[in-house]
């Protein structure tokens, strides 16, 4: 039985006045579907904003670099990894450095804390960090004013520094500060360039924090035996980097004599990674809201089925009617399968501009890193479809009450 | 047009089974007006139902138009109604919130034909509006009409797709003596016109109108005569 397309816009629109009719009861049928799409809709445009800032800084901070920590392999006796085996050495970064072609920059980081002095202070407890000229291009950080290290910096082992404009201040050091002196642990050191304070909020912390660089090999000597390497490597290009990674883990391997089927005795890890571990735990809250919409619709679904058997109740006259005029059973059931749908999709409708009106109110939030929070096209297709699967869900029962009507018991009911 | 043959209808209450017609036969040719006449009981409404196809009968044939309709599925038997059998009900049923035309037009929702022009259906639905005399209520709404106009409109309803059979089932049970006229008048000159009308009633005023009055009791006929005969008989009883 094919019904017409004129059946269906009467249909339709027969379903429009009846919710408008009963407007009040349509509202309140509908509460749950609103309340569930809009609280869902808000949910993902928080979670969307939150994912767009926070991808947008790992981009400025670089999807292509990498990190190699030393580190002991999980469950295994620390007699066996003692700290002198899987530390990193300085040579096995030199190393790094010519076995591994799709880098582009690579440096060791050393850091330590030792008390600072210029002539107008004396700080203790500040962490000195030992870096490779390289460091400026694989952290992204350059010199405002001044030089960076050179190689004879490095080999030459020669007392320079670079500093920060927190350790400019905190030291009380002129505000042209390249040219002047520093002690660092009693040692004499030239301020050769100032370094380009932090930009990310998320990584590195406080940009007020006080930066001093000193050339690595230099830190090396001023710790003596006992230090800690990490290295800090930037891939060719975003596409390369899982191949440098594994470049580096491979040559790691190799100069470190690991023999196969025997753990890493250090952790390489690419910046992915974290985009990666973000994306899941974004998805992971996403699937949690739509889960909490699937509740709240079940809710809501619960209510438009009891609506719709009343409304099948208080019409059994009209039905009776339709039927005696040549209306098939299958019309009647389309019919009000239709009224279910559209009063869920109404309420749907009014959930999504809520949903829209919370997303603009969250931008508003100073400091909540919402500035992007949108309702997601996917979204808002995805709360129709629910609402519409709602409607035919819900109404199917009462809806086939309606088709199996006896049409004489029907004009009969009072 | 209408052909009846030994039908019954058993219908099961609990244990017991009720027999509410024993084997009707009936005949009623092309632009008939009849009226179909018994007490409460008598079986009228059972046959009224299976002739109007909205029941089926549990043995016996029936052959509407042409067509043999008793054993038809539930779909099929909405299409009969919808192209051969107009209804018209004691209280009008009329949709509250819908114009008279809105009314009118309501079995083209139904209807098996595609492709019909929203311009098609109005001037169909004007023209019965046009032949019950209610040209000048429109875009009435029931509420805005008499007892005798909603009728009317249920009449127009029922003609729109110019049905093989008209059914009225009391149609004057809720209007008074004046609007009773206006409105079997309506039924006599669509009679008139051509139009099979067959009434069901319990008034000897209203079946006064038609040519030929059937009388049920017990799941039977009990007479089948032409109107004189039948008013005769009815004032020496």
């Amino acid at each position: 039985m094919i019904l017409s397309p004129y059946f269906y816009s009467q249909a339709i629109k027969l379903a429009l006045s009846q919710i408008w009719a009963n407007r009040k009861r349509s509202l309140l049928t509908a509460l749950g579907i609103i309340v569930g799409v809009a609280s869902t809709t808000s949910v993902i445009a928080a979670l969307s904003g939150l994912k767009t800032s926070v991808l947008t800084e790992f981009e400025s901070f670089g999807a292509n670099r990498i990190y190699l920590f030393p580190n002991r392999p999980d469950d295994k006796p620390r007699n066996l990894y003692p700290r002198e085996k899987i530390r990193i050495k300085p040579w096995e970064v030199l190393e790094l450095q010519t076995s591994c072609p799709s880098l582009r920059a690579i440096t060791p980081v050393t850091e330590f804390g030792v008390s600072i002095a210029s002539e107008g202070r004396e700080l203790d407890g500040i962490t000195v960090v030992g870096i490779w000229p390289d460091w400026h291009e694989a952290e992204n950080r350059r010199v405002i004013d001044g030089r960076i290290f050179n190689r004879i910096d490095e080999s030459g082992e020669r007392q320079v520094c670079l500093l920060n404009q927190s350790a400019i201040d905190e030291l009380r050091l002129p505000a042209n500060a390249v040219g002047s002196h520093i002690l660092v642990d009693g040692r004499r050191f030239l301020v050769v360039g100032i370094v380009e304070t932090l930009q990310s909020r998320m990584f590195g912390g406080d940009s007020n924090t006080a930066e001093i660089f000193i050339p690595f090999s230099v830190a090396i000597k001023l710790q003596s035996t006992d230090y800690f390497i990490r290295v800090v490597a930037l891939a060719k290009s975003a596409d390369v980097s899982e191949e440098a990674k594994a470049e580096i883990q491979r040559t790691m391997r190799r100069i470190r004599g690991i023999q196969p089927g025997d753990p890493d005795t250090f952790r390489a890890e690419a910046i992915d990674r974290y985009i990666d571990q973000f994306k899941s735990l974004a998805s992971g809250i996403t699937a949690i809201a739509a889960g909490i919409v699937g509740i709240s619709l079940l809710v809501g679904g619960i209510g438009i089925m009891n609506i719709m058997l009343v409304s099948v109740s208080e019409r059994t006259r009209e039905i009776g009617l339709r039927k005696a005029v040549g209306a098939t059973p299958a019309a009647i059931m389309m019919q009000f399968l239709l009224e279910a749908m559209v009063l869920c999709l109404a309420g749907g409708l009014v959930g999504v501009i809520i949903g829209k009106l919370f997303a603009v109110g969250l931008t508003m939030i100073p400091g909540a890193r919402l500035e992007h929070a949108d309702v997601p096209l996917w979204a808002v297709f995805l709360s129709f479809a629910f609402s519409a699967a709602v409607g035919l869900g819900f109404g199917f029962f009462p809806a086939l009450k309606a088709s199996r009507l006896d049409p004489i018991e029907a004009l009969r009911h009072e | 047009m209408i052909r009846v043959r030994q039908l019954q209808k058993v219908y099961r209450v609990g244990e017991e089974e009720i027999h509410a017609l024993r084997g009707v036969d009936l005949h009623i040719g092309k632009n008939e007006m009849v009226a179909v006449m018994g007490a409460s009981g008598s079986g009228k409404s059972t046959l009224m139902n299976i002739i109007g196809c909205l029941d089926k009968p549990t043995d016996g044939s029936y052959e509407l138009d042409g067509q043999r309709v008793a054993q038809m599925s539930e779909a099929s038997l909405a299409l009969v109604r919808n192209e051969k059998i107009g209804f018209v009900f004691q209280s009008f049923e009329l949709l509250a919130r819908q114009t008279a035309l809105e009314n009118v037009e309501l079995p083209l929702i139904y209807s098996r034909e595609a492709g019909l022009t929203s311009r098609e259906r109005e001037r169909r639905a004007l023209r019965a509006l046009d032949r019950v005399r209610l040209s000048d209520r429109v875009t009435h709404r029931p509420n805005q009409l008499s007892g005798g106009q909603k009728q009317r409109v249920a009449i127009a309803r029922a003609i729109l797709n110019q049905p093989a059979i008209l059914m009225a089932d009391e149609p004057t049970g809720n209007l008074d003596s004046v609007t009773t006229n206006e409105v079997m008048e309506i039924f006599r000159q669509l009679h008139a016109e051509g139009q099979t009308v067959l009434i069901v009633t319990h008034e000897n005023e209203v079946a006064a109108y038609c040519q030929r009055v059937i009388r049920l009791r017990d799941g039977l006929v009990l007479s089948d005569l032409p109107i004189a005969q039948d008013q005769a008989g009815q004032v020496i009883a």
